[in-house]
């Protein structure tokens, strides 16, 4: 039985948008109807793009980024500029994206597919730990990043795969943390402040 | 409503939307609650880095009074347990009692001695060589403080002093604890503990500083911490996800 007295068809479009994340039952709704006003062809360009999304789509078998279905390697993978030496991990593909923005790191990455994030169901064995581990047991890699989140789930990811790495002689590294650059101390927070102090280094 | 100023562990915390959180504190004053904080992941936000995963903050929440989520306002550190970000059993630890104030206390339903028992405890997982029995404390703590505690001096089905029972006492996790020579016979599922283990718990639920004596290799202590997991299972309906990661 219809919900709101709306056509099924329409109905089901609604609790589909209201399951994306941050839309609730009104703006499912909302964005429903704009649909149904919206061009024919402006609607389905938007179907198209998330079929095409969800069929090519896939995880890198390096990395896991996200690379095209036909190729096995992201593009980054296959890039042999980049400095194969040394891995930056990060928590998804979001987080690559604007290391990449930065052009601050030149070598690989690897992207876990989440945190360890207690009350959302997620453990040790739901990361893309054991295929970092791999990577870094072919002997090529020297220096491991940790780029994970500063906070304590991110921390936590960090140290899991820090002792999951100490088996091997390479370097493990976190980013630095602390204040940010073109702040002032006025307004840096105690914790702020308390990580610029440990990670302070000699000019 | 008015705003209420307390302080709070962050047990949850879901990103939503461009840079705001929904994040479940258990407060000491309110209880626990979910609550909106707007713009949090913002560097410049009223939060001041307030809101990480089992630290604790001095927060403003506005309380709803539908069901709507409680909107907070402010938020400012007060605590951070820096050991959790040092030694990977010591994060799973507070994993544990962060999952254990989310799924056994009610929303606005506010305990404040448990509250400063979480924090005394977090504060305290560092000290390896006490850690497994300060969660196991603070778990019947828990139990205790929520009115679901196992009886360990009566019996739990004819509520009669069990005493001189011999070298092994019933226990029975559906009853709610220790059964006595009389009522085993009848009962389903009773499980006899040795009687060491049950002094285990009744030291470890107690207040004075005989739980540190338990050896924390001990045979008694083990029993003892299995007993209270078999309790916390039952009462959650599965078996708590972080507990067996922390070496409880």
């Amino acid at each position: 039985m219809p919900r709101s007295g709306y056509r099924t068809a329409v109905d089901r479009l609604c609790a589909a948008l209201g399951r994306l994340p941050g839309i609730g039952a009104k703006s499912a709704e909302r964005l429903a109807h704009h649909l149904l006003k919206c061009t024919e062809a402006e609607a389905f360009e938007l179907a198209d793009a998330i079929r095409e999304v969800k069929s090519r789509i896939r995880h890198c078998q390096n990395c896991c980024h996200l690379t095209e279905a036909e190729e096995p390697l992201c593009d980054i993978c296959r890039d042999p500029l980049r400095d194969q030496t040394t891995i930056c991990v990060v928590e998804q593909s979001r987080d690559l994206l604007t290391l990449e923005k930065s052009a601050a790191f030149r070598g690989l990455y690897h992207v876990l597919l989440g945190r360890l994030s207690p009350l959302s169901g997620i453990g040790p064995d739901s990361l893309s730990i054991d295929t970092l581990v791999e990577r870094v047991s072919a002997g090529t890699i020297q220096e491991v990043v940790l780029a994970t989140n500063p906070n304590l789930e991110g921390d936590g990811t960090a140290l899991l795969i820090a002792e999951r790495l100490a088996q091997f002689p390479i370097r493990v590294t976190r980013l630095a943390r602390g204040l940010a650059s073109g702040g002032t101390l006025e307004f840096a927070n105690r914790d702020m402040l308390a990580d610029a102090f440990v990670g302070r280094r000699p000019v | 409503m008015p705003s209420a100023r307390t302080l709070a562990i962050v047990i949850r915390s879901v990103e939503v939307f461009e840079s705001s959180s929904i994040v479940t504190v258990f407060t000491r004053e309110l209880g626990k609650a979910a609550a909106l904080a707007k713009g949090a992941r913002r560097l410049k936000s009223p939060f001041e880095g307030g809101l990480d995963l089992l630290s604790v903050s001095d927060i403003v929440l506005l309380p709803r009074a539908s069901e709507a989520l409680d909107l907070l306002t402010e938020s400012a550190p007060v605590e951070r347990f820096d050991t959790l970000r040092r030694d990977l059993a010591a994060l799973y630890a507070g994993f544990h009692i962060a999952q254990l104030l989310s799924d056994l206390t009610d929303v606005h339903d506010p305990h404040p001695r448990l509250f400063d028992a979480a924090r005394v405890t977090l504060r305290r997982l560092g000290e390896g060589d006490l850690r497994i029995r300060r969660v196991a404390r603070f778990e019947l703590f828990c139990l205790r403080e929520l009115g679901l505690m196992p009886s360990l001096d009566t019996c739990s089905h004819c509520g009669r002093a069990v005493v001189n029972e011999g070298d092994r006492v019933g226990f029975a996790v559906a009853l709610g604890g220790i059964v006595c020579h009389e009522c085993r016979p009848g009962l389903a599922q009773v499980s006899l503990l040795p009687r060491e283990s049950v002094a285990a718990m009744r030291a470890l639920a107690s207040p004075g500083n005989d739980w540190r004596n338990l050896e924390e290799q001990g045979r008694a202590l083990g029993w003892a911490r299995e007993t209270i997991g078999h309790v916390l299972s039952h009462i959650l309906g599965r078996r708590p996800r972080f507990r067996p990661l922390a070496g409880v």
